[in-house]
């Protein structure tokens, strides 16, 4: 009884409270500067700025710098710089959902993903389109003229054409090989699914292991199943099936023609020895010292792992194989768009605008490609020297596709992604694969 | 008129108790099973759907096998951690030479964080550049060498490993506290008696012992069912689900889904479940007081 007079009103507070705490704030987003005259609006104030660098990299130092010229230009500007990559996003989406956002951040807009367009049409970011669409006052021409056209389909948002996410790096999957092995060993670079087998074959019989791809993190072993299905089905047609419930995978015969292909790659032994218990670092590492001819992976693995490269290294890099009379896009890349938006509550737009432009100019994006060995998405920079053949690459692209067809923030990651480790682990094949994936994805998509 | 007094002194010293335990343990909860019966969208916005969200658990293939595998983990981790640890703290109560480095050997592990550990443990696996498999071979014994994470049947077992090798140190501590707190009269006269210090072991101490043990292993239970760090780390749940428990796929549900709602139905589904098992532990464990 005591007990109870104790719980019970401590319980009821506490009722109150959540139920005090429901719903949203009411904070009103502001509106922006006007958008001729933005430039002149710009005003010191503290401001905080998302960044995918980690501390001590490179990456890091050179937007380190770009802040110190910001406070340099207009005083009372205090710049925080924030991690704000993977780990770092549970909480600082929390922020954004308790209405204290950062003023500039990544991650929150992609207009090719459906759930990450949630953002801007729930009015939390700022449509930057008028403030894209004037002169830039160093070049004379749009803002918006700096980006290449391919990338605009991310940046706009398909419900009402507003563009809230601006492009700060350009992350291509490809197929990275060992140039200096290839060159001894006489090795084509692949292009096609079969110059892929014979260089498979040509590797191990020199004793190297074809392939590189970490076990433990099965979305990166998901990329060699969604280039097949690119080359096999069609970025579209997969899509649609995978992640939007349109269909069943049993329907198109190119998703049982990938997953062959995988079982393929597999069957012969194609992948790092160990691969199923190498973590992802360690699997990178083992490709750069010459343990495995190949890795399929995106742009970013030059940078991030520029302190394990050996200086003698020859990488190459080439598309993802095509399929001969695969019913996919043959001419597609698969593609990540590393995007900034500025946060519509911001209590410093013309500043945030400001830290936006600067990161996106040819200069800065030309340091980082330099530098730290980022592709970029802005027309006039130059291709990273440390990714040689990057340049045909993105030449040759017939379209940039978004990676991973948006499985990762859907249902369906909790069924595609562990089917495909299964079957790369050698626990069932490929019809296997498809029956499993279709009775899963049947569930959770209720179809 | 002694105990309004007395009642009048004791609430101002409850009330900050009352305070942290309002705020840190009752709020969440009862804000969680409100979260419970919401949907939420991941901007924020949330609409009641009652019972919903907990009608799903039991269809949910997902929920079912992480509960599974929960319980695999405090089972298997459990039979790793308490023979050992008792064992342990058997010999340091023994007033063996070099006790202090022993205990501090046996405690080092648990100052570390369970990041480091964790990443540390993942290198030591490495099927090829690791520590396990290579030593293994140079034992001749190859045949043993595994994919330790990478294998669906000892990925559990590993990362159960490493979680009771880094928190064993706490565990010998209690459990030396409680074999310091045996009645020496009662041990010396099984001495006496005749009894070998094995048979002092069996017959006397680790009946003495029984309440702590019933204290340590629901302590146990309550720990590995809400793992979360370990896993997360060394294997994200895989491979394909064979290490997933509940902590990491509510993770995942809340954070890469942005189901809030069935996140948090999921942890108070879990709750319950553990009250049920502790308090079936407890019964099965407890037995009449001792007297001596």
């Amino acid at each position: 009884m005591k007990t109870i007079r104790f719980v019970a009103p401590l319980a009821a507070g506490c009722l109150a409270l959540a139920a005090c705490s429901g719903g949203g704030d009411d904070d009103t987003a502001n509106t922006g500067p006007e958008a001729g005259n933005w430039h002149e609006e710009i005003e010191g104030s503290p401001l905080e700025v998302g960044v995918l660098s980690a501390e001590g990299t490179p990456g890091l130092a050179i937007l380190q710098e770009l802040a110190d010229g910001l406070e340099a230009d207009y005083d009372g500007t205090d710049v925080t710089l924030t991690f704000a990559n993977t780990d770092a996003r549970p909480g600082i989406e929390q922020r954004w959902r308790a209405g204290d956002p950062l003023d500039v951040d990544y991650g929150m807009f992609d207009g090719t993903n459906p759930s990450l367009t949630v953002w801007a049409d729930d009015g939390a970011l700022l449509d930057m389109t008028p403030y894209l669409e004037q002169n830039d006052p160093e070049t004379g021409a749009p803002w918006l003229d700096r980006f290449s056209p391919a990338v605009r389909k991310f940046m706009e948002n398909p419900s009402d054409g507003g563009i809230y996410g601006i492009p700060s790096e350009l992350s291509l999957h490809v197929l990275f090989y060992n140039a200096g092995l290839f060159t001894d060993l006489g090795i084509e670079p692949p292009s096609t699914w079969d110059d892929l087998l014979a260089a498979n074959t040509a590797l191990k019989a020199a004793g190297v292991d074809p392939i590189a791809v970490t076990g433990l993190i099965e979305p990166y072993m998901g990329m060699w199943s969604d280039h097949l299905w690119l080359r096999t089905v069609g970025y579209d047609a997969a899509r649609a099936v995978l992640t939007g419930g349109e269909g069943h995978i049993t329907e198109d015969p190119g998703f049982l023609e990938g997953l062959e292909m995988l079982q393929q790659l597999r069957d012969d032994g194609a992948f790092l020895t160990g691969f199923e218990g190498t973590d992802f670092t360690a699997s990178q590492a083992q490709f750069f010292q010459g343990d495995a001819g190949m890795i399929l992976m995106g742009t970013w693995l030059v940078s991030e792992m520029a302190d394990v490269i050996p200086p003698d290294f020859q990488l190459g890099v080439v598309p993802f194989p095509t399929v001969e009379g695969g019913a996919g896009d043959q001419g597609a890349v698969m593609a990540a768009l590393q995007e900034i938006s500025i946060a519509a509550e911001s209590e410093n737009i013309p500043l945030a605008l400001e830290w936006s432009r600067r990161l996106t100019s040819v200069e800065t994006q030309t340091r980082r490609a330099e530098e730290i060995g980022e592709v970029s998405a802005v027309v006039d920079v130059p291709s990273p020297p440390g990714i040689p053949g990057i340049d045909q690459v993105i030449a040759d692209a017939e379209s940039l596709e978004p990676r991973d067809y948006g499985i990762l923030q859907s249902p369906a990651n909790e069924v595609v992604y562990p089917e495909i480790a299964r079957l790369l682990f050698g626990e069932q094949d490929a019809q296997q694969t498809l029956e499993r994936l279709d009775e899963g994805l049947r569930r959770v998509h209720g179809n | 008129m002694h105990r309004a007094a007395q009642r009048r002194i004791i609430i101002p010293f409850l009330l900050p108790a009352l305070l942290l335990l309002g705020v840190f343990f009752l709020y969440p909860l009862v804000r969680t099973v409100d979260i419970s019966f919401t949907e939420w969208t991941r901007t924020g916005s949330s609409s009641y759907v009652g019972i919903e969200n907990y009608t799903r658990l039991f269809d949910d293939p997902g929920y079912l096998n992480a509960l599974k595998n929960a319980f695999l983990f405090t089972l298997v981790g459990g039979c790793m951690l308490f023979p050992v640890a008792i064992a342990i703290a058997w010999s340091l109560n023994q007033r063996i030479h070099g006790e202090k480095f022993f205990r501090f050997v046996v405690f080092a592990p648990v100052v570390l964080s369970a990041a480091v550990v964790a990443l540390m443990w993942k290198f030591i696996y490495h099927p090829t550049l690791g520590l396990i498999n290579p030593a293994l071979e140079g034992l001749g014994l190859g045949a043993l060498a595994r994919t330790w994470l990478g294998d669906a049947s000892t990925a559990l077992p590993a990362v159960a490993f490493v979680t009771v090798w880094h928190g064993i140190g706490i565990w010998v501590v209690l459990l030396s506290a409680g074999f310091e707190r045996l009645p020496a009269d009662v041990l010396e006269a099984g001495r006496i008696d005749g009894a070998g210090e094995w048979r002092l072991f069996r017959s006397v101490m680790l009946p003495m012992l029984r309440d702590l043990f019933r204290i340590l292993v629901v302590l146990w239970i309550v720990q590995t069912m809400q793992a979360f760090a370990f896993v997360f780390i060394m294997t994200n749940g895989g491979p394909y689900g064979s290490t997933d428990i509940v902590g990491t796929l509510m993770y995942r549900v809340a954070f890469e889904r942005y189901e809030f709602g069935y996140a948090a139905a999921m942890g108070v589904a879990l709750i319950v479940i553990m009250l049920v098992v502790t308090q079936i532990v407890n019964k099965v464990m407890k037995r009449d007081e001792l007297q001596y």
